[in-house]
């Protein structure tokens, strides 16, 4: 159970930085940590303790393994945090290029 | 090569020294996919990251010197086409597509699992040089020249 509220611990970590920091590059690395709290926790959700990696090779008995389910799933979930990661990264540098900082208390000329 | 571009010299000598080693393990973790951890997508961002090192350490101008960046888009688009092609290719030997139409080998071998090795070849140089070109598109714009590249 310790090991659920230490991911949640990490998400909330990643959640403050995505609220709080000014900083465009802090907020894209804090929306990184928080995909990654989750996905740690969905890998632990199908670990067992004592288990053996869920791959049959050259002289190893069926024993008790981890779910493979869920590192299939965290698999496909860094690849989409992967592209939300580049797409959040071009914004930025568009952002800059346009504005010349990374503040985003001085990007506001959107602003009625 | 100019000096300037790029970070010091200890940087780039260490790159020049382990970017073999990079690209080893890279190829090895994509071969042995069906036999260990890893596979395609973790050995193509293995390669990635050895094409990102020396844009890092060299600078974008020299690795465009070393590197043709054209050729690498035509490698990287057909990717899929060439999946499609060996998905196609069990539809048209009658059976469902991605049906293995090669043979199963023997359990444990390199040659063991029929499509997959070459599935994962694919998805590998697929991923790698996806990722790398991503980057390398995010690096076009420069702070003192502006939008245009």
């Amino acid at each position: 159970m310790i090991i659920y509220l230490l991911c949640f611990a990490l998400f909330l970590i990643g959640l403050y930085g995505m609220i709080v920091k000014r900083d465009l590059i802090k907020i894209i690395l804090a929306s990184g940590i928080m995909g990654y709290a989750v996905n740690l926790m969905i890998v632990l959700f199908g670990y067992r303790r004592g288990a053996v990696y869920p791959i049959l090779e050259k002289g190893k008995e069926a024993a008790i393994m981890v779910d493979p389910l869920p590192q299939a799933l965290v698999l496909t979930s860094i690849v989409i945090e992967l592209g939300t990661t580049a797409m959040l990264v071009a914004l930025a540098i568009r952002l800059f290029n346009k504005y010349k900082t990374f503040d985003i208390t001085k990007i506001r000329r959107l602003r009625g | 090569m100019s000096e300037k571009q790029g970070l010091t010299v200890i940087v780039k000598t260490v790159t020049r020294a382990i970017l073999a080693v990079i690209f080893l393990y890279g190829f090895y973790i994509i071969l042995h996919g069906h036999l260990s951890p890893g596979g395609g997508f973790g050995g193509g961002v293995v390669l990635a990251l050895g094409f990102l090192s020396v844009l890092l350490a060299y600078g974008r101008p020299a690795a465009q010197e070393w590197l043709n960046i054209r050729i690498l888009h035509s490698v990287e688009s057909s990717g899929p086409l060439l999946y499609l092609a060996l998905g196609l290719l069990g539809l048209a030997a009658g059976g469902a597509f991605l049906l293995n139409t090669l043979g199963k080998g023997r359990l444990f071998d390199l040659w063991s699992s029929g499509f997959i090795l070459p599935l994962n070849i694919i998805i590998g140089v697929k991923v790698g040089l996806s990722l790398f070109l991503a980057v390398w598109a995010l690096t076009e714009w420069d702070p003192e020249k502006g939008d245009d590249p």
